[in-house]
């Protein structure tokens, strides 16, 4: 296991190059690889695709999630209201902070403290630690952190009061809920990707920093024209799932951002992130789960939109290093 | 090396599901024994009675075993949301299954979690025979024709429906006259007052027993509030120099989050003493109130509350949690519900006493008077055992039993004797909860559709305007929206 | 690991100390809440109001662990803060591991079948299907949720095989694999997008030559898979096994609607069940929840401990792929 990580990073290259081969003996056809596929696909026809396609019909009926048999047809009425609706354009705002705050925070955090690492040590402690939040469910953080920021008996507010400062309710205010939800998310995956970014680290040649240092270069310039450039598939990768991730955070809101009826917070709809209220309308509205199913689908077209736009990225830098 | 590796991972992700599941039989050794012809939720029903009375679970068992042998006995399934209550109705459910052979068996979840389990449930059919309701989920429920009316059985079987609190059992009549549950138990609002801040604020409990109040200025209430709030610096809300930005103990608190459309534990009583009303009609209203002025009048004068620094502001409030708040000793009146008097009168943090909710302009007081109630599912395969199981909740038989439990008011009389006795016997006067019904100081909770997004309209907008970012007309504005809503 | 790029090279000594320093920082924040949560649950209800910013417990007790772990009087559950709605924290840890276990194996084993596939095989459409089976990365789960929900429960009903009545699990006596083990495996047991990615990516950097002598010698497709590819790939079918363990272990809104039943409710659901236990009331039960919270955690904390190397290296290398 030590020495797992021999296949090196753009592998993909050498990837493509069996599918273009000669290799005759492989011309099976769909008899040999129908019993390959036949598990995975079903998978993808039971729980992906056909559910795909009855959510999607279902966002253009007026249906109650109570009685889902009892459907009328409305036409494109649920996509023509959600435009108009303030709620929707609330939550939408409201995601894209959190996504920003998030994913900013912690691709920096998490690439500063990769560089750390690969200067100083190898330790394995070192990394389970900072491994530690991520494999913690997200429930499970969620209330974690409702409890260290409660304002009356959370650590949080005694440190606050310790330096002289106004305990403030951070999961109740519309002013620091969004960040703070963001910085629990921080907390659990800065770790996990620090480590992927560590091992990014680890397939850069260590002769170009030597040839770099010969040349007079600052730490800061290698880190900017060798590091980051060489780093640059998997930053685009790791992006790209944190992206997706973050777009469709829930349980976390749900557990500490609250929300879902009673918990605290959901400050005037300021934690209202586009899964709760998606889920809000399925769940708690009334007759409201064709409206659901119309802003998931709104949700689903704008992520393939960024995925492809990353994927695109990411393949153009491929070539780095190879 | 490799291939070892793997196996040894699979075979230790075995072993740690196998040594779990031996830990998670082990703990209650009945269970694997009895495993094929009981659910888990009957054997721990059946655990608690062993602790409870030894004898009478020992009968139990035998009236059980009746029932195995005989092999018919049908079960039907019950939710509820109140853990404080689910003792009693096992013990409930315990006589029922004596007497009728109809096991019940009876799952709690929390409140949040209850209604999303239901709503779920609803859409797969996945659904209890039995649960206990609430007026403001009912109307969506029949909307979707999803519960069954009990007009037939009721007719059938002549179950009185004039033994209960009066107007509680015309609450669950929809309005083409079908019936969807029977009473169980009601409540009412009260204020709990901490009697030691009383003291400390030269105070007795009779100087807040008769308190008046007005959204001019407060009334009396809003005098012993500021008497009862302190300042970092020990100075109180009715002397010179109170500093409202830095408030350690409140004078005043809701005890719901102010983001709230039916502040059932917050503004109701102020409302309702203002004369107020939620809807045209009620029940079956179609159109909200919260524009009129004795509705924002009265947030207004909550907001002022908040801003003089005798209550606390939304953060506060929905951050650290009310109850959390008066638990430590950090507020001295609260507006609660008498589902609580167990919670508060064994807290062992605070001495509280209950007195009444203040009289208003209407020159009345008020308490929202909310009843619950259990309806049968479409979904259930067995409606008439179903039945037994609501008519026996229902009957004086078992709100007895829940009454001598002293934790809720059953919603017939003989039983709130019982509860108000029990009370009595654990040194709790809870005469602040009776007096609105013995004097018809109620007001029932509203009934209308729509009542997940009406919450949320409202709540958002009354919340903006005690948090000081708007006004009288961000209410009637969101009034507007929740009308247009219920017009369809 | 081969040589890191740069071990070594920081310039002095007080740069490396500051260096450590921050390290150190990270690793403290990395494991203070759970501190924090294995300190409250040793602490009364009572005592963390009246001493929030004590590290050490509060009125230290063991009680908390008993009514979480146990079933104590109701009276002394309620004295303590809590309400007679306790779950058994122990039956919601073996749930977890019986589905986190059971998706973990099938996940695996079946995308190992497809990667091969769509890395090795020649057959029309390998890119499209390939190309459609990525495309479900993008499908929120929400989404699928409620048909997926709809067809579980009629999944007994519609198929009608005496194989698939599942009538003899806890819970099933009506919802067809609603409240199962099987349908809280289901959507995850067959194919994940990740999965089959993840596998194939690595299937296609093994070289062909090490199969040719396999393909002279007359094995045929099945043999080659489960005789070369398979133990070939070791490292990465343990870095996907561990993060599908993980992944499984924290889902949330599957089982939070398809798994309500006390007797398959997983962990995370039950911990979320016990947020809110009281109605009306404002007060959670810190002690109680936090005392769920870390007995929640524990296992995957052991399950961490014995693997801490293998998780950490999965991590890495999933990184790299």
């Amino acid at each position: 296991m030590t020495t797992a990580a021999a296949p090196v990073a753009g592998s993909d290259a050498s990837a493509e190059k069996p599918k273009r081969g000669k290799s005759s003996v492989d011309n099976d056809g769909w008899k040999v690889a129908i019993w390959f596929l036949l598990p995975s696909l079903i998978g993808f026809l039971v729980f992906y695709l056909i559910p795909t396609i009855r959510a999607i019909r279902l966002s253009f009926q007026k249906v109650s999630i109570l009685n889902p048999a009892a459907a009328t047809s409305v036409g494109w009425e649920n996509y023509t209201d959600i435009m108009e609706d303030a709620d929707f354009w609330n939550s939408a705002w409201v995601t894209l902070q959190y996504v920003v705050i998030n994913i900013g925070i912690q691709t920096v955090l998490a690439l500063g403290l990769a560089v750390l690492m690969s200067r100083l040590t190898e330790s394995l402690i070192v990394r389970a630690t900072i491994l530690l939040p991520w494999i913690l469910p997200n429930i499970l953080v969620g209330l974690l952190f409702l409890f260290i920021f409660d304002p009356t008996v959370g650590i949080v507010a005694q440190v606050f009061k310790f330096f002289g400062f106004d305990p403030i309710a951070f999961l109740a205010s519309t002013t620091w809920v969004i960040p703070a939800l963001a910085l629990i998310n921080v907390w659990k995956f800065t770790g996990y990707t620090a480590l992927l970014f560590f091992a990014g680290l680890q397939t850069i040649p260590k002769m170009l920093y030597e040839a770099g240092s010969i040349d007079g270069a600052t730490e800061w310039q290698m880190f900017r024209s060798i590091t980051i450039p060489l780093l640059r598939p998997i930053l685009a990768l790791v992006m790209v799932v944190s992206l997706i991730g973050s777009f469709q955070v829930f349980d976390v809101v749900a557990a500490a951002g609250g929300g879902v009826q009673g918990s605290p917070g959901d400050p005037l709809g300021k934690s209202r992130v586009l899964y709760l209220y998606i889920y809000e309308n399925a769940f708690l509205f009334q007759n409201k789960f064709g409206y659901a199913a119309a802003l998931a689908t709104i949700l689903m077209i704008f992520l393939t939109v960024i995925t492809l736009l990353q994927l695109r990225l990411l393949r153009a830098d491929q070539s780095d290093l190879a | 090396m490799s291939k070892n590796a793997l196996w040894r991972l699979l075979a230790l992700l075995c072993a740690l599901a196998m040594v779990a599941s031996a830990c998670g039989g082990g703990s209650d050794d009945a269970a694997e024994d009895s495993a094929d012809t009981e659910t888990e939720a009957a054997e721990e029903e059946e655990a608690m009675e062993d602790e409870e009375a030894d004898a009478e679970a020992s009968e139990d068992e035998e009236a059980m075993e009746e029932e195995a042998a005989a092999g018919d006995g049908a079960t039907i399934s019950y939710w509820l949301w109140d853990g404080n209550q689910q003792p009693f109705y096992e013990q409930c459910a315990a006589d029922f299954t004596a007497e009728s052979g109809i096991n019940v068996e009876i799952t709690q979840f929390g409140w949040a979690d209850y209604w999303d389990g239901l709503t779920a449930g609803f859409a797969t059919g996945d659904v209890p025979d039995v649960f206990t309701d609430h007026l403001a989920r009912y109307p969506e429920f029949i909307d979707a024709g999803v519960l069954v009316p009990l007009n037939d059985f009721i007719d059938a079987d002549g179950v009185a429906t004039d033994i209960y609190f009066p107007g509680l059992a015309d609450l669950w009549v929809a309005p083409d006259g079908s019936r969807y549950g029977l009473p169980k138990d009601f409540d009412t609002i009260a204020l709990v007052v901490n009697e030691a801040l009383l003291e400390d604020a030269g105070l007795t409990l009779d100087d807040v027993s008769n308190l008046d109040w007005n959204p001019t200025d407060g009334g009396s209430l809003e005098a012993v509030a500021a008497q009862l709030s302190v300042d970092a610096n020990g100075v109180r809300g009715n002397e010179d120099g109170f500093d409202a930005s830095d408030v350690v103990q409140y004078g005043f608190m809701s005890q719901t989050n102010y983001a709230d459309a039916f502040g059932q534990t917050g503004f109701s009583m102020l409302t309702g003493a203002n004369g107020w009303d939620f809807l045209d009609t009620n029940p079956w209203g179609s159109v909200y109130n919260y524009g009129d002025a004795e509705f924002t009048d009265t947030i207004g004068w909550m907001a002022s509350m908040v801003e003089k620094g005798f209550s606390p502001d939304s953060e506060t409030l929905a951050g650290t949690g009310s109850d959390t708040i008066f638990d430590a000793g950090q507020a001295a009146i609260m507006p609660d519900g008498s589902w609580k008097i167990g919670t508060w009168s064994t807290s062992e943090n605070v001495d509280a006493a209950f007195v009444p909710t203040p009289v208003g302009p209407s020159g009345n007081r008020a308490s929202m008077f909310n009843g619950l109630a259990d309806s049968i599912t479409t979904a259930s395969e067995n409606p008439e055992a179903a039945w037994e199981w609501v008519k026996y909740m229902a009957s004086p038989a078992c709100q007895e039993t829940i009454g001598a439990g002293g934790v809720v008011f059953p919603a017939i009389e003989s039983g709130a004797k019982l509860a108000e006795e029990a009370f009595l016997a654990n040194g709790v006067d809870v005469s602040a909860f009776t007096v609105h019904v013995d004097e018809g100081t109620t007001f029932t909770f509203p009934i209308a559709g729509q009542a997940g997004e009406v919450s949320n309209i409202m709540g958002d907008a009354i919340d903006t305007v005690i948090r000081g970012e708007g006004d009288a007309s961000t209410i009637s504005a969101a009034n507007d929206e929740v009308n247009e809503l219920l017009a369809g | 690991m081969s040589t890191a790029a740069g071990v070594g090279n920081v310039g002095s000594a007080t740069g490396r100390r500051i260096a450590w320093a921050v390290l150190a920082v990270v690793m403290l924040f990395s494991i203070l809440p759970v501190f924090w949560a294995l300190r409250t649950s040793l602490s009364t209800n009572s005592g963390i109001i009246l001493e929030p910013s004590n590290p050490l417990p509060v009125e230290a007790t063991f009680f908390n662990y008993e009514r979480v772990l146990g079933d104590p009087p109701i009276e002394e559950v309620q004295a303590a803060g809590g309400t007679g709605g306790e779950f058994s924290v122990l039956l919601a840890v073996r749930n977890s591991m019986i589905v986190a276990t059971g998706i973990t194996i099938g996940q695996v084993f079946f995308c190992a079948m497809a990667a091969y596939a769509f890395a090795r095989l020649r057959f029309k459409g390998r890119e499209l299907v390939f190309t459609l089976f990525l495309s479900a990365l993008v499908v929120p789960p929400i989404f699928t949720m409620i048909p997926n929900f709809l067809f579980m429960r009629d999944l007994q009903l519609s198929l009608g095989f005496t194989s698939l009545d599942l009538s003899w699990l806890p819970g099933s006596d009506k919802a067809g694999w609603i409240n199962t083990f099987p349908g809280l495996m289901a959507p995850f047991f067959l194919m994940t997008p990740f999965a089959i990615f993840f596998l194939r990516q690595f299937f296609l950097g093994i070289s062909r030559e090490v199969e040719e002598a396999a393909i002279i010698d007359g094995a045929g497709h099945m043999r080659r898979f489960f005789r070369i590819i398979l133990p070939m790939s070791v490292p990465a079918l343990v870095t996907l096994a561990i993060i599908t363990y993980v992944n499984s272990w924290n889902e949330f809104l599957w089982p939070f609607v398809a798994g309500r039943d006390e007797s398959v409710r997983v962990v995370t659901v039950a911990l979320n069940d016990f947020k809110a236990q009281t109605p009306g009331t404002t007060r959670p039960d810190w002690t109680g929840l936090m005392t769920a919270t870390f007995v929640a955690a524990v296992p995957i904390l052991l399950l961490f401990g014995v693997l801490g190397r293998r998780v950490v290296d999965a991590i890495q290398f999933s990184g790299i792929k």
